[in-house]
């Protein structure tokens, strides 16, 4: 187990050099930079150039990039040219509610989502197959700030039950909780509508084989079937899916985040990406890719509770 | 102040537990927009990108500008109403007969926020010494290159020395970014953090920022023209302005700023016990031309793009009606405005005519470059349509903005779209988009040089109607050459709830809430 640790924190070091690097070239390569971006128009060559001295700019770029390292290696990922704070503390103050939102969101696609691919499995061709798949379908063609300002009009507005505005100052759970239900609810459809229709491909791979045709034969009765045989080893590729969707939701609820007005990490690091704010950027995407990598290696651990053959491996 | 109530922060809890029981219990239990009041006299504003830099010597973006008007002051100021230059720190003050020296008088009694003690003739000197020291990069620096020193003979007394005779001095010392005044001991104590830990003399103390989220500000009890008549000013990220006109609709903001979709004004203007306000802006959006490229070089050539554009079209279609038609750059909101000048209505026979004078019956090709925030990425579409139609080649590129920033720099570009918003000092988008000294870098990315002596004259004359009248020349010329064709004036949309009174709008593109108070 603690072999099994020291890896998983061994390849989110990796991992995290690996993705910072290329954060850090590919930001460099884009136009512009944080002197001129923040200078503006009224800019003259001599303050872009004090600028970009104060900040480190003139340096070649194989020295910025040593410097970078070697901050980072201890834990200083430098401060926002724009607001003046420590870019790591930024990025995790974004955290929490990214972390709420995708929370939520997952456990409204789950709720949903698994039952009914299960349904629509053990019903394969029936009317209710047909409109499961049908309404699945939709909601992954549905852009999703599309479903968000039909969600916002529908439950804000005609029928008031949630407030337009995703996200409170309020520091109380409840308030915060309500604010958080209808962007969490339009996120959650368009990930459920995914783990339906895995579900649904995951059950009626298993419910093919010969194992179950044989409990079937055998007379097992067809609840522990679908529920004790098929579920449990559909399991695995659901489980991939709901960690890898988990993760994304993190950094691409930026939609969300915008039309629901709500921070996150994802709606921060667009803005930090615009102002050229390059500490912002870095200490972001080293968070993204750190939760990325922690949630699969959770995931790879869970497998083994999920399905016992791959215990052994 | 029924609708204020202090113990409604958002749902109640059994709001939340009958909707997670069950969902009948839920419908019976609508969620009460109007709970949604924060506390006693908290005033919500809507802003659309979030708040980042409230340093003056750095700040850019309408929002940021928006929460420092709240936390600064300036020696003078513009009139929300009028935009009439106002005693603001200073008292009064006196210009020496030549033009170059003017003397301010500091208000007695007027304290920094937290503690930072009073204002003095030396915080004045030091915000204003750090906007020209080179080595803080600001980039108002320009803005102030006319002062040669400045003198605090007494604590309540600055005295500032121009280069020449400068009648614009008095604009660039308006309370807007590099004219806020800041205290020497906070930016000292508090360094790097200053930014987002801004320390002013203003109607309201800066409290807290929650990113991504709202930036909160407090009354000013010792504020010297009186305290604000709410408790607390928040301003609210919104992104979207559908989702922030229903916000409205549900009382959970009162008041909605820098509204830009024509939609979402026309919605908002039928909507019950809302009231929509609007301003002719300072700012016109314009077409720069490269006037040093060919064939743009040739005035018939950018006379007949003039002709060849249905500007009133676009304003009538795209925009609906809520921009004006614009003759020159500057609008009717700036004192030095004149309508007496050439115009170019829309007619393509001339502009074909035009262009077949100038050799180029068989047109050429031609690429508007503009930047990727709307409406500016929308709006040269229909226009270059109407350019094809008389025979020029139009494509238009779109950048993302620091792209776009560094294309324009270059000042390679055949042309760009570029509106200077800002106050309503005429030398800021004048000598911005036709002074040599402002390329490169800068705007003037017309490279345009036929008006620098008449803006050296405007600066050098004291009496304002003989200045009036040489910014009119100004305009006439540059309408004359055409080397920018104005497309629209912007005007500023901005509505509230009839829960809040006495908003006034500025034509800057800020709000200022001083003045607004509940009713009931």
């Amino acid at each position: 187990m603690l072999g099994h640790v020291a890896r998983t924190l061994l390849r989110v070091l990796v991992t995290g050099i690996g993705i910072v690097t290329v954060a850090f070239f590919l930001m460099r390569s884009i136009p512009g930079d944080p002197a001129t971006t923040m200078l503006g128009d009224y800019a003259t060559k001599e303050s872009v150039a004090t600028l970009r001295a104060k900040l480190g700019l003139d340096e070649p770029l194989w020295r910025q990039y040593a410097m970078f390292i070697a901050d980072a290696a201890s834990g200083n990922l430098g401060t926002s040219v724009v607001t003046g704070q420590p870019a790591l503390a930024q990025v995790l103050s974004s955290l929490p509610p990214s972390a709420a939102l995708a929370l939520a969101g997952l456990a409204i696609a789950i709720a949903i989502g698994i039952p009914l691919g299960i349904i629509s499995a053990i019903r394969q061709g029936t009317w209710i197959d047909v409109t499961v798949m049908t309404v699945a379908l939709a909601g992954i063609s549905f852009p999703v700030f599309w479903v968000g300002l039909a969600g916002i009009l529908v439950f804000a507005y005609w029928i008031p039950l949630f407030p337009a505005l995703g996200s409170s100052s309020a520091t109380d759970f409840f308030t915060q909780a309500h604010h958080v239900m209808l962007p969490a609810i339009v996120l959650g459809l368009s990930t459920a509508a995914y783990i339906a229709r895995l579900t649904r491909s995951a059950m009626l791979e298993i419910l093919s084989q010969d194992y179950i045709r044989v409990a079937r034969a055998m007379g097992v009765r067809e609840r522990s079937v679908i529920y004790k045989l098929a579920l449990r080893n559909a399991m695995v590729p659901i489980l991939a899916v709901i960690g890898v969707t988990f993760a994304w939701s993190f950094g691409n609820a930026i939609l969300i985040e915008a039309v629901f007005s709500r921070p996150g990490l994802g709606s921060m690091l667009l803005k930090a990406i615009q102002a050229r704010d390059y500490q912002l950027v870095q200490a972001g995407v080293l968070v993204l890719a750190s939760i990325v990598v922690l949630i699969n290696a959770a995931l790879d651990l869970s497998y083994g509770f999920v399905d016992p053959r791959l215990r052994a491996s | 102040m029924s609708e204020h109530n202090p113990n409604q922060a958002g749902v109640t809890r059994r709001q939340v537990l009958g909707w997670l029981g069950a969902a009948p219990t839920a419908a019976m239990l609508p969620w009460d927009p109007a709970s949604a009041q924060a506390s006693a006299g908290t005033l919500r504003v809507r802003i659309g990108s979030d708040v980042g830099n409230l340093d003056p010597a750095k700040i850019f973006a309408i929002e940021n500008q928006t929460v420092a008007g709240h936390i600064y002051n300036g020696l003078v100021k513009y009139d929300q109403k009028t935009n009439k230059i106002v005693p603001d720190l200073a008292s009064s003050w006196e210009i020496s007969p030549d033009g170059t020296v003017f003397t301010f008088k500091l208000r007695d009694g007027v304290k920094f926020h937290r503690g930072y003690g009073a204002l003095t003739s030396d915080d004045v000197k030091f915000s204003l010494e750090r906007i020209l020291d080179p080595a803080a990069a600001s980039p108002y620096r320009g803005q102030l290159a006319a002062i040669k020193t400045i003198e605090t003979p007494d604590p309540l007394t600055v005295r500032i020395t121009t280069n020449g005779p400068a009648a614009g001095l008095l604009h660039k010392l308006c309370a807007f970014n590099q004219g806020w005044i800041v205290s020497r001991k906070a930016v000292t104590e508090i360094g790097d953090k200053y930014a987002m830990q801004p320390i002013g003399t203003g109607p309201f103390v800066f409290d807290k920022w929650t990113p991504g989220t709202e930036t909160r500000v407090v009354v000013n009890k010792e504020y010297f023209e009186g305290a604000p008549k709410v408790n607390d000013v928040i301003f609210r990220v919104i992104k979207d302005e559908t989702a922030a006109a229903i916000a409205m609709e549900n009382r959970e903001i009162d008041i909605f700023f820098a509204m830009q979709q024509p939609e979402i004004i026309a919605r908002l203007s039928k909507a019950k016990g809302i009231t929509m306000m609007d301003r002719l802006a300072d700012n016109t959006i314009n077409l720069v031309l490269n006037t040093t490229v060919k064939p743009l070089d040739d005035v018939r050539v950018r006379r007949a793009m003039a002709h060849a554009m249905n500007r009133k079209a676009l304003i009538d279609g795209y925009f609906k009606g809520t921009k004006s038609e614009a003759s020159t750059v500057l609008t009717p909101a700036f004192v030095e405005y004149t309508d007496d000048v050439m115009k170019y209505p829309y007619d393509p026979a001339k502009a074909k005519a035009l262009l077949k004078e100038a050799g180029l019956e068989k047109g050429f090709k031609f690429t508007i470059t503009s930047v990727g925030l709307s409406p500016y990425d929308k709006i040269p579409v229909p226009l270059a349509e109407d350019l094809n139609d008389v025979g020029i080649e139009t494509t238009v590129q779109v950048l993302e903005r620091a792209a776009y920033g560094q294309a324009r720099g270059k000042g390679d570009v055949q042309s760009c779209v570029t509106g200077l918003v800002g106050p309503p000092d005429p030398d800021s988008p004048l000598v911005s988009l036709f002074s040599t000294k402002s390329f490169p870098p800068g705007l003037n990315t017309s490279r345009y040089d036929k008006v620098d002596d008449l803006l050296d004259k405007a600066s050098r004359t004291l009496d304002d109607q003989a200045r009036y009248a040489v910014y009119h020349d100004i305009l006439r010329k540059t309408a004359e050459d055409q080397p920018v064709i104005p497309i629209y004036q912007d005007r500023l949309f901005m509505a509230y709830t009839d829960a809040v009174t006495g908003l006034v709008q500025n034509s800057l593109f800020t709000v200022y809430t001083y003045g607004v108070s509940f009713k009931g």
